[in-house]
């Protein structure tokens, strides 16, 4: 029930975020240091992201050398190609190939 | 003829319709991904799928999904959630002028469409005519629409399928990395990010995995400290 709770309160935050200035803004502008500190959340957000989930929940250890590995495939192919299927599917072969070496 | 003059209108739906089905493909691996985070989580797994028309928000959906399933307490996965769906404030923003031209029930329902690659492609059609936009929003938009709820749906049924032993898991930091490098168009983007990740790992042991939240304000804030030497 508080999931689907919280689901739901997120449906409508999700909304709000997406609705809030085509319904309420005319011809106000958006102050441009708002619009620039939004450029970051982006990077910082992802970037805190995908080293909280590479951390076990129980905290504290390191990633292994694969989930490294893994992961600088992934940014590589992402920065040559940026196509998320070969980001997906060359990191994660790299990611168990390396695993199984090791 | 009538018919003639009809068939040399350009139909909008129909091109919306096809923009939206090349943006799909490299959708695809989030919306597997998304199934197999909801596997993971322990969370039922149609309770994980109705947060795909509920929210209707990719990147969103599985960082919700897969911090609750990491035993992140509900405030701190809700946060990072919400975080995580800022960018849309930006579409929202870009996309209100055009909008003012629209009646009112599209401009109440436009927005639960307005996901990344809607953005993507109506952003470049402001100059439309306005009912030929509406028509191109709506055709591209449910496209995708019904693209994300089937291919949610079909992820959750991805990971059994799989063999046993391959660790499926990885697949979400890699996804993430992948958006997070897409994200990254200059040196001092580039620092946030690896300040961010530091200061997540340093912090790594906060309870209900808070620290995330407070990696990515310090990493907002570097940003913005660093914005002021550019010139």
């Amino acid at each position: 029930m508080i999931i689907f709770l919280t689901i739901f309160m997120m449906g409508l935050g999700s909304y709000a975020m997406r609705a809030v200035f085509i319904l309420l803004l005319s011809n106000r502008r958006f102050p441009p240091s708002a619009l620039k500190a939004l450029e970051y959340v982006g990077p910082a957000v992802m970037a805190a992201l995908v080293m909280t989930m590479l951390l076990s929940p129980e905290g504290g250890n390191a990633p292994g050398v694969n989930e490294w590995a893994g992961l600088g495939t992934a940014a590589v192919v992402a920065l040559v190609t940026r196509n998320h299927i070969y980001v997906l599917t060359l990191a994660m072969a790299v990611y168990w190939g390396v695993g199984y070496l090791v | 003829m009538l018919s003639d003059s009809n068939s040399l209108k350009p139909n909008y739906v129909r091109r919306g319709f096809l923009d939206a089905l090349i943006l799909v493909i490299p959708a695809i691996p989030f919306a597997l991904v998304f199934g197999l985070a909801v596997r993971e989580s322990g969370i039922a797994i149609w309770l994980g799928w109705s947060s795909s028309p509920i929210m209707f928000s990719g990147a969103a959906q599985i960082t919700l999904i897969t911090l609750l399933g990491e035993g992140a307490s509900v405030a701190a996965a809700a946060t990072a959630a919400l975080v995580v769906g800022a960018r849309h404030l930006f579409y929202s923003f870009s996309m209100a002028p055009v909008m003012q031209h629209q009646p009112s029930w599209f401009r109440w329902f436009a927005p639960y469409m307005l996901v990344d690659q809607v953005f993507a492609l109506c952003v470049g059609k402001q100059d439309l005519p306005a009912a030929d936009f509406r028509r191109y929003y709506l055709a591209a938009g449910m496209t995708f629409w019904v693209f994300w709820m089937t291919f949610t749906a079909l992820g959750l049924f991805v990971g059994p399928v799989l063999p046993a032993g391959l660790d499926i898991t990885f697949a979400t930091p890699v996804l993430f990395m992948g958006l997070l490098v897409t994200t990254i168009d200059g040196w001092q983007k580039a620092v946030v990010a690896v300040f961010a990740m530091v200061v997540t790992f340093l912090l790594a042991d906060m309870p209900s995995r808070s620290g995330l939240l407070v990696a990515a304000l310090a990493g907002l804030i570097l940003g913005l400290v660093l914005e002021r030497f550019r010139r």
